[in-house]
């Protein structure tokens, strides 16, 4: 019926690791595309998916050996080929979509030359007509001020602004195969549908076939015709999109989907295992956070918080060309968090929600103005050390990205406990103690205490960020994305963990997110912000199933949605 | 800018003024010139006369100040030694090591980055291990025997290179330089060889290392993936990004090789500063070595600030304000 394009066969890639074992990436996995179509390659990090983009564009690791199987393009097996035989294919035939944008476009060369060489090489369009060619291809994708964008470098571009760049390269020579890897991963939900509306027209209209490799059932949902799931390397299931979603036969399957937060109603829990450790001896770590002062008088249910208006402004210095400029990142805001319950600031990035928070922490100062008031008494607090010291140990955070908070060079017990050894509130013996203890009851085994950093997976290293916040007994978290750069199922133990803490300790938490699904699960009452104002404010109930307000509207009308019914 | 470059100016007139006072007392403690200077058949007048007229029979602090409102009138002192004024008997001499010290960067550049990017981008090549090896060994050997063998191969045994001595020069906007003879050239080879060799081994490994950290950037991997061309690849994609530490470094050494080639210019006898310096030192010469030591700090000052806005150039990232 249409043309086989691309097909991997029965492929196995192996990399022998230092201690002489093979760790296999891919296990006898076969793929079919067809012209027009768009496939997608589900599963968790490490599951091997974007090993199979990898292979098809020959930019496996030098040590990777095929030990079974072939790719071939146009019936042609391209798994043999030299680096110099694989040249004239990519970008030509298969162009890519890199996943993290910020990071694929070379930081030292303008856009417009990392553009231009890619038209220059594979197409016969040169210098001028090059040139048009670029800006054409920008305008397609709906980048303003193309002509202008040409000489900027990557770090003047928003992260959205990045990923069309890279778009317009990928497709710049027409390429039969267009693969995608996590292309929407780093994107606000707004900028995604337009990428993802964007890919669905290349396929339909140019009839170009379109690998998408996601972690997110709601991508998949949105636009692919097939779909693989992929788990450890080895292939769980696959069919079409429509069966997959509505009766996938495969447990993992399931799971993955049940792990996708949902917009359309609240549950009380993930339905994935994770959460707080049911083997580990919890209990000694529950008394001790239980054990905490009582800091005020302040009941459940009256504003723990109270925020009156709040702005930020940030000056960019003048220099030679331009004057000094100022942009208001929050713009006058004001709420209040109730004791023992979960606020949540939604937005786009750019909203200012990151720097309400920040300036809640005091990591930066507000414009003149405003009026901060926090278990009764003003923010700032006065400067002297005990009093400060009072505060961070009742106001705690966790930072979005796990693999950079955590000091690389302390163990994961002493990034737990360093900061309360440093205040001299507990000695060398207790912090040992109290790290194993808090590691527990976020869920890891004790005996990783000893282990650095770099030896654990993202989810654990934010269960490290959060038992490190709990280290303080704290009783107002703020958080800060803390799953974004997190798989679906991890995500999903995660917020489970988070939920099960709250309960048990009754914490207060400010939940930043840019993912409404997940304030959804989490939060009792949202803010939602734009252009460092406050739209909407109110129960998520409400808010994010109803919303008054047009913006909120808008985002949750370009939501994808995982469940098949609601998308088609 | 305009604030950075004040700034660093500032900074470094302390530092001049600093340097100026260690050298100053550290050649009072080290040496007495009357004792150099003097022949032995002075009597205790003579001694007396040499040192007013010195002036080194004032107490020090009287000197470090007499000579500093001198030097803010642009007068470095006069040599014990040679009688002249200090800062021309200086720059008379410059020119033949900066000569040499551009050449040998020049090699070392030339030479040492193509290497260094070869050996990263094939790491398991047998030539990559030749070349590892190869950087350890010149990495390791004195200077100053090194520049023997040279001077034992090339000047003696195949007698292609002359082992001493400037050579023929060619003056311009009078200057002598070497550079525009024939003879001039091949009188340079030799001690320019003698420091390129270290040069070519440190550029070698940086280049290296920095090849390997790059090439698994994502950019790297993305680039690829566009199917840029094996050449562009390199010259632009790859050359780009491992610059900045090759500049940081070659700036250091190119100051480094300007200031201390006292060894090889003794070995092969060419008579730039690095000889003046040992000489005034040995004889207690403290105007040129402390005129000599201040125009080092600066000359040091201004090639860190180029390495500066170099890298502003080579990385839009960085703007200095």
């Amino acid at each position: 019926m249409m043309e086989q394009l691309i097909s991997v066969n029965d492929l196995t890639i192996a990399y022998p690791m230092a201690d002489g074992e093979i760790f296999r990436a891919l296990k006898r996995i076969s793929i079919d595309i067809h012209r027009g179509q768009v496939v997608g390659v589900v599963g968790e990090s490490g599951a091997g998916k974007s090993t199979i983009g990898k292979a098809a564009l020959g930019l496996l690791d030098e040590n990777a050996v095929i030990e079974t199987g072939d790719v071939s393009l146009g019936g042609n097996s391209i798994s043999g080929l030299s680096e110099s035989e694989f040249t004239p294919i990519r970008g030509k035939r298969i162009g890519y979509i890199y996943q993290n944008p910020m990071t694929a476009l070379n930081p030292v060369l303008t856009i417009g030359e990392q553009l231009l060489e890619t038209i220059e090489t594979h197409t016969d369009k040169k210098g001028k007509s090059a040139r048009a060619y670029a800006i054409e291809l920008l305008e397609h994708a709906e980048v303003t001020e193309a002509e202008d964008r040409l000489s900027k470098y990557p770090h003047q571009l928003s992260g959205g602004l990045c990923q069309r760049m890279v778009f317009a390269i990928a497709i710049c020579a027409r390429p039969d195969l267009i693969i995608a890897d996590e292309p929407t991963t780093a994107l606000d939900v707004t900028v995604q549908k337009a990428v993802l509306d964007t890919l669905k027209k290349l396929a339909k209209q140019d009839n170009i076939a379109i690998i998408l490799i996601t972690h997110d059932m709601g991508v998949v949902a949105e636009i692919c015709d097939y779909v693989y799931v992929l788990r450890y390397g080895g292939m769980v299931e696959h069919g079409p999109t429509k069966q997959i979603l509505t009766q996938p036969k495969k447990d993992y399957s399931r799971e993955l989907m049940a792990a996708i937060p949902r917009i359309d109603k609240k549950l009380a829990r993930f339905a994935v295992p994770g959460g707080m450790s049911k083997t580990g001896n919890r209990q000694r770590a529950l008394d001790f956070l239980l054990d905490r002062e009582e800091r005020s008088a302040i009941a459940k249910g009256e504003p723990l918080l109270s925020v009156r208006n709040l702005s930020k402004t940030f000056v960019t210095p003048a220099n030679v060309v331009s004057a000094a400029k100022e942009f208001k990142a929050v713009d006058n805001i004001s709420f209040d968090v109730i004791s023992g319950e979960t606020m949540g600031i939604v937005g786009e990035s750019g909203s200012g929600k990151s720097t309400v928070g920040r300036m809640i922490l005091g990591l930066h100062t507000p414009d003149e103005g405003y009026q901060l008031t926090y278990h009764g008494k003003d923010l700032p607090v006065a400067k002297s050390r005990a009093e400060r010291l009072e505060l961070s140990k009742s106001l705690q955070c966790i930072f979005q990205d796990p693999y950079s908070s955590l000091n690389p060079r302390m163990t994961a017990g002493e990034n737990i406990t360093h900061a309360i050894k440093a205040h001299g509130i507990i000695g060398r013996t207790a912090a040992h103690e109290l790290a194993g203890n808090l590691m527990e009851l976020v869920g890891l085994q004790r005996g990783n205490v000893r282990k650095m950093p770099h030896a654990l997976s993202g989810g654990e290293r934010q269960r490290i960020g959060i038992a490190r916040a709990l280290s303080f007994r704290p009783d107002f978290l703020f958080c800060d994305e803390p799953t974004s750069a997190l798989d679906v199922t991890v995500q999903a133990e995660l917020l489970n963990l988070m939920k099960d803490l709250q309960e048990a300790l009754g914490l207060t938490m400010l939940f930043v997110s840019h993912d409404l699904a997940v304030v959804r699960q989490m939060c009792d009452r949202v803010m939602v912000m734009k252009s460092g104002q406050v739209v909407e404010i109110g129960d998520c109930d409400k808010v994010l199933v109803n919303p008054d307000n047009p913006y909120t509207q808008g985002l949750l009308k370009v939501m994808p949605r995982f469940s098949f019914d609601e998308a088609r | 800018m305009l604030s950075f470059v004040l700034r660093r100016l500032g900074q470094s007139s302390v530092l001049v003024l600093i340097m100026s006072i260690l050298v100053f007392v550290g050649m009072y403690v080290v040496s007495d010139p009357v004792a150099v200077l003097a022949s032995d058949d002075f009597t205790e007048e003579d001694r007396i006369a040499l040192a007013s007229e010195l002036g080194v029979d004032r107490p020090l602090i009287v000197q470090y100040f007499s000579f500093l409102s001198n030097v803010v009138r642009g007068d470095f002192g006069t040599s014990f030694v040679y009688n002249e004024p200090v800062l021309p008997l200086i720059v008379e001499r410059l020119p033949a090591t900066l000569e040499v010290a551009f050449l040998a960067i020049a090699i070392g550049l030339c030479i040492g980055v193509p290497l260094g990017i070869y050996s990263g981008l094939n790491r398991k090549k047998k030539t990559t291990k030749t070349i590892s090896l190869l950087t350890t060994v010149g990495y390791s050997i004195p200077n100053f025997w090194q520049a023997l063998l040279l001077i034992l191969v090339f000047a003696v045994w195949l007698k292609v290179l002359p082992a001493s001595g400037r050579g023929d020069t060619t003056t311009l906007f009078g200057i002598e330089l070497s550079f525009f003879n024939l003879d001039g050239l091949r009188h340079m080879l030799l001690p320019a060889i003698n420091l390129a060799i270290y040069k070519i081994c440190m550029q070698t490994r940086l280049a290296r290392s920095g090849t390997q950290e790059v090439m698994f950037q994502d950019y790297m991997t993305f680039a690829r993936a566009k199917g840029i061309p094996r050449p562009r690849l390199i010259r632009r994609h790859l050359m780009r990004n491992i610059l900045i530490p090759i500049v940081t470094i070659t700036g250091l050494e190119l100051g480094g090789l300007i200031a201390f080639s006292t060894v090889t210019e003794t070995v092969f006898n060419w008579p730039g500063i690095g000889k003046l310096l040992l000489d005034s030192i040995h004889n207690a010469d403290r105007p040129v070595v402390v005129a000599y030591l201040i125009l080092i700090v600066m000359m040091f000052v201004v090639i860190n600030f180029v390495v500066d806005v170099l890298y502003a150039l080579l990385d839009p990232r960085i703007r200095y304000t």
